[in-house]
């Protein structure tokens, strides 16, 4: 239960953070048929919990969790 | 002589990212003595690169393509490594395997048979993209943030450096990078590409001997 609270918890924080992403920004990530994708698609991703979008959650929460850790400094 | 072998589809957008960032390696192999087994396009599918790995038994093997944990692709997809089939295949090599997450689950088994090394990612491979550098990804100013690291690790395998050395060097640069554009205001998207570049920089590993070199 608390773990599902969780993901979701982290889930709105992604969502949050590719919200305020320029319309601009394109990214490959995994197969995807190989195609780049914008701000909208990943949120997509990240909202139909497909295994791009979990891999998305991943990516964002490490790096703010290397960036807690003092990887910048 | 020795030979490096490479697997260049390109298939789709992000292959040929790779496909063009790879040129550069093909030129310094041939400077650097090696006999070049180019397997690219087309000729990236499964019989001929199995084939070659067989007949020539390269020193070196680049793939560029998509993966997943347990495979490489060539064109079009097609599996040419498998974990479950054929990770024998790269034993007594050292292999740089430019695709997602493929250090996973493959780069472990085909250590267990035999490789010698075998880089690559366990996570996905993510690449940036200017919007405004579509026909040419050699222009392409984001881009470079993602697959000159790549290339710097590439080119010092190729150089003879251990397997430690090369992926600290492309490492290195991917932290300056990720430094870069975590802070700078130079673009508006810079932020928003760091966590992808922070994601391939966490996923490069080494399976195997670090101290090796071709």
């Amino acid at each position: 239960m608390e773990d599902n609270k969780n993901k979701e918890l982290e889930r709105e924080i992604v969502i949050e953070r590719l919200k305020q992403t320029p319309p601009s920004f394109k990214i490959s990530l995994g197969l995807n048929d190989g195609k780049f994708m914008n701000r909208d698609e990943l949120i997509e991703e990240v909202k139909n919990e497909s295994d791009i979008g979990d891999e998305i959650i991943n990516i964002q929460l490490s790096y703010l969790r290397a960036f807690k850790k003092g990887f910048f400094s | 002589m020795k030979y490096v072998l490479f697997s260049r589809p390109k298939h789709d957008i992000t292959m040929e990212y790779l496909y063009c960032y790879s040129k550069e390696l093909l030129k310094l192999s041939e400077s650097c003595g090696f006999y070049i087994i180019d397997n690219e396009k087309e000729s990236a599918n499964k019989k001929n690169i199995v084939d070659r790995i067989i007949k020539q038994k390269p020193s070196l093997i680049i793939f560029n393509g998509h993966g997943s944990p347990k495979t490489i692709c060539g064109h079009k997809n097609e599996i040419i490594i498998s974990s479950d089939e054929n990770a024998n295949l790269l034993s007594n090599v050292i292999t740089y395997s430019l695709s997602c997450s493929s250090a996973s689950k493959l780069g472990p088994e085909a250590f267990k048979q035999g490789a010698i090394a075998f880089v690559g990612y366990k996570y996905d491979f993510a690449i940036g993209k200017d919007p405004d550098s579509e026909a040419s990804p050699r222009r392409d100013k984001i881009a470079r943030y993602f697959l000159e690291p790549s290339n710097i690790l590439a080119s010092n395998l190729i150089q003879g450096k251990t397997v430690k050395y090369s992926v600290d060097k492309a490492k290195e640069k991917m932290r300056d990078s990720i430094s870069y554009l975590s802070t700078t205001q130079d673009f508006p998207e810079a932020i928003h590409y760091a966590p992808y570049l922070y994601g391939n920089y966490a996923g490069l590993v080494i399976i195997g001997n670090s101290e090796s070199s071709v």
